[in-house]
């Protein structure tokens, strides 16, 4: 039973961080673009395609976390993006190029290595939950109809 | 059915959602993308970013080219707009390091060092770095006229193979 409780609360955080770091990045592509960009990962000819398609998948995997619908897809895509999002402020913090996350805002700030490592701290703290809550989702498969997550 | 088929059944539901999601937020993201006032190409042309950055050119920028031209002649003085540590370790040599954010702190030290005869030119690292431009707006205000900016100028420096060092001011 509390785990069920927990279950849904992370369903519902999770839901709403995603959709939140969505708004400002749907509002301000280029900006967003700028961000992706100084992460210097991408080929550039790919930089603004993501920067046009990632806030929209964060709004519907919210979205979807939400309502709690289609559980498994967008859980999967969190754990995706989490690891995608921790592991390039890690990579670019190994390699020392200071990057602004640009996670939530895409005002662009100055990035000191405290301020990376916080971010990605932050970022392993949303994957171990998004990792939590897949093998939740994976392991009640197919869910009993009281579990409150549903497919 | 047997946990096996569950599984497989979970993975396959899992793949088939998270690809409609995926062409779903592409079509908002497109459509969406079309039809607004300050359309974002699909492909963006960065090539202005290496350091000439022509694009965001006030007047204040310096190119990588312009900027070697100027140290091979030893007519720059590169100020570091960084903090201490990353100055410490590795910088443009022959720079000085002016912490942006500990100017008040630094700058008594660093003004009788700073060369007023050469262009001074300031930088700090990545694209977005906004220090190197507080810096150099800053320098001016003080009455230096000769004042650039090389954008994400750590970066491209280091990564043109050109002379650096290690080490405090």
């Amino acid at each position: 039973m509390i785990r069920q409780r927990i279950d849904t609360i992370l369903r519902i955080l999770l839901g709403i961080i995603f959709i939140y770091a969505s708004l400002d990045k749907i509002v301000h592509p280029k900006a967003f673009a700028t961000a992706i960009h100084n992460y210097q990962i991408l080929p550039d000819d790919l930089v603004n395609l993501a920067a046009l398609i990632l806030p929209w998948l964060e709004l519907v995997i919210g979205a979807l976390m939400l309502a709690n619908r289609w559980v498994p897809g967008a859980l999967m895509w969190i754990n995706l993006l989490m690891i995608i999002f921790a592991g390039s402020l890690i990579f670019n913090l190994l390699r020392g190029v200071n990057v602004y996350c640009g996670c939530f805002s895409t005002r662009i700030q100055e990035a000191d290595k405290a301020t990376m490592a916080f971010s990605v701290s932050r970022d392993l703290l949303f994957l171990c939950a998004s990792l939590y809550l897949f093998v939740r989702v994976f392991k009640n498969d197919p869910p009993p109809s009281e579990d409150p997550i549903s497919v | 059915m047997s946990a096996l088929e569950n599984r497989q059944t979970f993975v396959q539901r899992m793949l088939f959602q998270g690809f409609v999601i995926l062409v779903l937020a592409a079509m908002l993201a497109l459509t969406v993308n079309q039809f607004r006032g300050e359309r974002l190409p699909w492909v963006g042309d960065f090539s202005a970013s290496d350091g000439g950055d022509a694009a965001h050119d006030d007047g204040t920028t310096i190119s990588l080219a312009e900027a070697r031209t100027l140290f091979d002649a030893d007519q720059v003085q590169f100020v570091d707009a960084r903090s201490m540590d990353d100055f410490e370790a590795g910088h443009i040599r022959g720079a000085l390091n002016l912490p942006w954010l500990e100017f008040d702190a630094h700058i008594e030290a660093v003004l009788p060092e700073l060369r007023d005869d050469v262009t001074i030119v300031t930088y700090c690292d990545g694209e977005a770095c906004h220090l190197s431009k507080d810096l150099a707006r800053s320098l001016k205000d003080m009455g230096f006229v000769k004042v650039k900016v090389l954008v994400n100028g750590w970066s491209i420096w280091r990564d043109a193979g050109l002379p650096t060092a290690e080490g405090a001011s």
